[in-house]
């Protein structure tokens, strides 16, 4: 018995429900899009969120390797950790992850030197450490893949961090992001959309497995806790492309391994695919960057990290090295980096709760 | 009695079953048990002379020695690297000083000194051991072991038995504490030592578990029990309509009332426990262990089986993108610091008698200055005094982070600070508005060895808020 039989639902879930119920009855899959695309207005859910690492097969991206993590710092820091104290060791180890700064470790910090990144010009200008876009477009800002690309923890398919965020995003209602996209005129090409961003409060319809999101699920609107990360903003539709407006900030609920913390982008924007049955594309803006760090090490402890070979310390220190946005008014030093956020989608059902 | 106790040995579920269903002691209420409307009851056990039951606010009925003093229990406990405690029938924590860490937590290596070897206390020295005399007599769970230097310890369950010296009035349970706070991955907690409680007073199928608002009962499989305010023990409300709800937890055909359990039949054949005059139910839409989300439903509760202590008036409720967080009066998020060393002993180091070398290191690096910014003490005004035993004022020195004495109030720089079970409280410096909660996972291993955890008192993103 599904969740919807518990919770009497507004008329726009009616008809919803309605039409999934005939789609079920009818079979035939002619009115499916009909149907995904109701009233002007399509939904889809998140079903896959990570940041967009442009890797070669041989991560040419990468010439002088991939970084150390806190397991090897350790080592190379404490060859003699029995004669030493926590204080001198352990602990200094996490108070530099905790209390992180911009000094130099004495460890070279590997960064991305290829030329090539997925991701959006953000700021419309082309400069020097922009990447380009592999099928050419130029100005690509993407900072935090130059931060993090060399860190075997971020990389597909079998980093630590890919791994844990492939499986919150899927499993964590916590995390659970959709848009809704109304105004539509034409899924191909419409000039003016509005698009909703809203929390959902249900699990995923999956297939058999229980591992494949399917289209044609249904969501309710988390209005309980999750009012104050719903957002709105306008876009058009190119060639089944939706681009939209950058917005002031998106907060992005970003919980694995038990601890519920976000991710905060400034002006976020998408470029999205779409189809009937799903949407995929790119999350892009400029990352706070202590929103990004302390969401990393607060999600993951050191031995998570060391398992990716993500040293909280370096990484800080290329964070703030490569941020490129939002200046503190009083130190001049940027406070956001430029991203973009792989994102994968499926249609589902927008409904309001009772 | 003995034949049953026997055939439980061979067969416990079959025993436990057979036991509640037909045992006539049962139908008497159970004994030590002092308010049945507020505390929860228990099983009565025979125990050795001495030995008793009290009823802690925290966590319900425990065993205590003949000073009051509660007895817990190290069962041994799986780590990234190994294991620690004990193993029944044998005795792990010794009267030597240990000097070195256990390498039990990934990524560091065994064999580092360990902080402020010249005061650090024996496993002994903060659990004492619970000796018997000469005259001591095994009585049913309750069994000698004997220790490395030959002397014997009382064990319950094969399992050995200390106090605290953290546990200062009767029936405390500062020492150790039953299960892990928040949720999930429990297995990177340190070995806690846990209080000793006789056996749960509950029919098969059902559980109680310790939550920060109070010892919730649940299924067996952790799904969360409701009462509905219109039922009584001879009737219900909820029928029809209600029903696609909420499912009545049905009571077998041989299960009898006894003590706060009753049976309501709602049609011939058809029967539903009753826990204190109220039918119980599951809320079906619910996915997640021990949730509170039916209790959105007006009329609905959760079935406690008694509650958590209250907080300090002047303390908040506030929403957050997870749930309901404790906060002070100011709304900001109260967190508790959680500490347990990486060694074979497992030595907290959360308590402001501890060593404060972990949590200066993490709030400040080493500064009290900086701890003071990023964690502050959550302060109690000149009115607040201590509560009940859960939640105390102490004074503290900030730059020690130790208790001042009484004595030494007039020479010393002192906060008046909140403490939950005798450890001060803080709030986050980064939180800047009602419902952030950044600190939540601050530190090593997410908060849960030596970092901050918010104080849940809703999470419907988790599974629940364990204690």
């Amino acid at each position: 018995m599904s969740s919807s039989n518990y919770f009497p639902i507004k008329p726009r879930g009616v008809v919803a429900l309605c039409l999934a119920m005939l789609l079920t009855v009818a079979g035939p899959v002619k009115s499916e899009e009909a149907m995904a695309l109701t009233n002007g207005t399509i939904g889809y859910v998140f079903t896959d969120l990570f940041w967009s690492i442009y890797q070669t097969p041989g991560a040419e991206e990468c010439p002088d390797g991939f970084n150390d993590g806190p397991r090897e710092q350790f080592t190379a820091l404490f060859p003699h950790h029995e004669s030493l104290t926590v204080e001198q060791t352990q602990l200094w180890q996490e108070v530099q992850t905790w209390h992180p700064n911009t000094e130099p470790d004495g460890f070279a910090f590997h960064s991305v030197e290829g030329d090539l990144s997925w991701g959006l010009n953000l700021d419309g200008k082309v400069s020097d450490e922009d990447f380009t876009h592999p099928e050419g477009t130029a100005g690509i800002d993407n900072q935090i893949y130059r931060a993090v690309g060399c860190i075997i923890g971020f990389r597909g398919p079998d980093g630590v961090e890919y791994i844990f965020q492939d499986k919150a995003i899927f499993d964590s209602i916590y995390n659970r992001l959709m848009i809704e996209i109304t105004g539509i005129d034409d899924l191909e090409n419409d000039t003016r959309v509005t698009v909703n961003l809203y929390r959902g409060s249900d699990r995923l319809l999956t297939d058999a497995t229980g591992s494949t999101a399917v289209a044609g699920g249904t969501q309710r609107i988390d209005r309980r806790w999750g009012q104050s990360l719903v957002r709105q903003m306008q876009g058009r539709i190119v060639d089944s492309v939706l681009t939209t407006e950058p917005i002031e900030d998106l907060i992005i609920p970003w919980q694995n391994l038990g601890v519920p913390s976000i991710q905060l982008i400034r002006d976020a924007r998408f470029q999205l695919d779409l189809s009937t049955t799903s949407a995929h594309g790119l999350l892009a803006g400029f990352a706070d960057v202590d929103t990004w760090y302390y969401q990393l090490i607060r999600n993951d402890s050191t031995h998570h990290l060391s398992n990716g070979q993500i040293s909280g310390i370096s990484l800080y220190k290329a964070l703030r090295l490569f941020a490129d946005a939002y200046p503190d008014p009083e130190s001049g030093d940027n406070t956001a980096i430029s991203t973009a956020l792989d994102v994968k989608m499926t249609q589902v059902f927008i409904v309001e709760p009772e | 009695m003995k034949f049953l106790f026997n055939a439980g040995c061979r067969n416990a579920a079959a025993f436990t079953l057979v036991y509640w269903l037909l045992s006539p002691s049962l139908l008497a209420a159970p004994t030590g048990s002092a308010d049945y409307s507020v505390h929860e009851g228990y099983r009565d056990v025979p125990m050795p002379e001495g030995f008793s039951v009290v009823i802690n606010e925290l966590d319900g009925p425990v065993f205590v020695n003949s000073e009051g003093k509660t007895l817990y229990q190290w069962p041994q406990k799986e780590h990234r690297n190994g294991y620690s405690g004990e193993p029944q029938g044998s005795p792990q924590c010794g009267d030597e000083v240990v000097r070195v860490t256990a390498g039990l937590m990934s990524p560091y290596p065994p064999g580092i000194l360990l902080p402020e070897l010249d005061t650090r206390p024996s496993c002994t020295d903060l659990w004492p051991p619970e000796f018997a005399d000469e005259q001591a007599e095994e009585v049913g769970e309750w069994t000698l072991i004997e220790r490395a230097d030959g002397r014997h310890q009382w064990s319950y369950d094969e399992q050995a038995l200390y106090t605290s010296i953290r546990d200062v009035e009767p029936g405390d349970s500062i020492g150790g504490r039953k299960r892990r706070f928040g949720s999930g991955f429990g297995r990177d907690d340190p070995a806690y030592r846990i209080p000793l409680a006789p056996p749960q007073n509950i029919p098969p199928g059902f559980a109680i578990q310790a939550t920060t608002i109070g010892r919730m009962l649940t299924t067996d499989k952790n799904e969360a029990l409701y009462s509905f305010d219109q039922d009584t023990a001879s009737s219900t409300a909820c029928e029809q309509h209600c029903l696609h709800k909420w499912q009545p937890i049905f009571a077998p055909a041989l299960a009898r009332s006894q003590g706060d359990w009753s049976i309501l039949e709602r049609s011939p054949g058809v029967r539903q426990w009753v826990f204190r005059g109220k039918p119980l139910y599951r809320y079906l839409p619910e996915s997640r262990s021990w949730s509170q989300l039916g209790s959105d439903e007006q009329g609905w509760h959760n079935v406690f089986t008694q509650p958590a202590p209250a907080y300090p008036p002047s303390f908040t409720r506030q929403a957050t993108i997870v749930g309901e967080v404790l906060a002070n009066a100011q709304g900001h998020t109260i967190y508790l610091y959680f500490c347990a060393d990486d060694s074979e002993d497992q030595l907290a180091c959360d308590h402001p008698l501890d060593t404060q070398v972990y949590r200066l290191a993490m709030c400040g690096g080493g500064d009290p200055d900086r701890c003071l910014q990023h964690w502050p003490y959550v302060l109690a005004s000149p009115d607040e005094h201590s509560i009940n035993r859960t939640w105390t004022v102490l004074n503290i020195d900030p730059t020690t982070g130790r208790p001042v004495r009484e004595q030494d109030l007039v020479s010393t720089e002192y906060l008046r600070v909140w403490a939950y079970r005798d450890r001060p409280v803080y709030t986050y410096g980064i939180d800047k508005v009602p419902g952030d909660v950044h600190g939540g996972g601050i530190g090593e291993w997410r908060g849960q060895r030596n970092g901050l955890r918010a104080f849940w008192l809703r999470n419907d993103f988790m599974s629940g808020i364990l204690r």
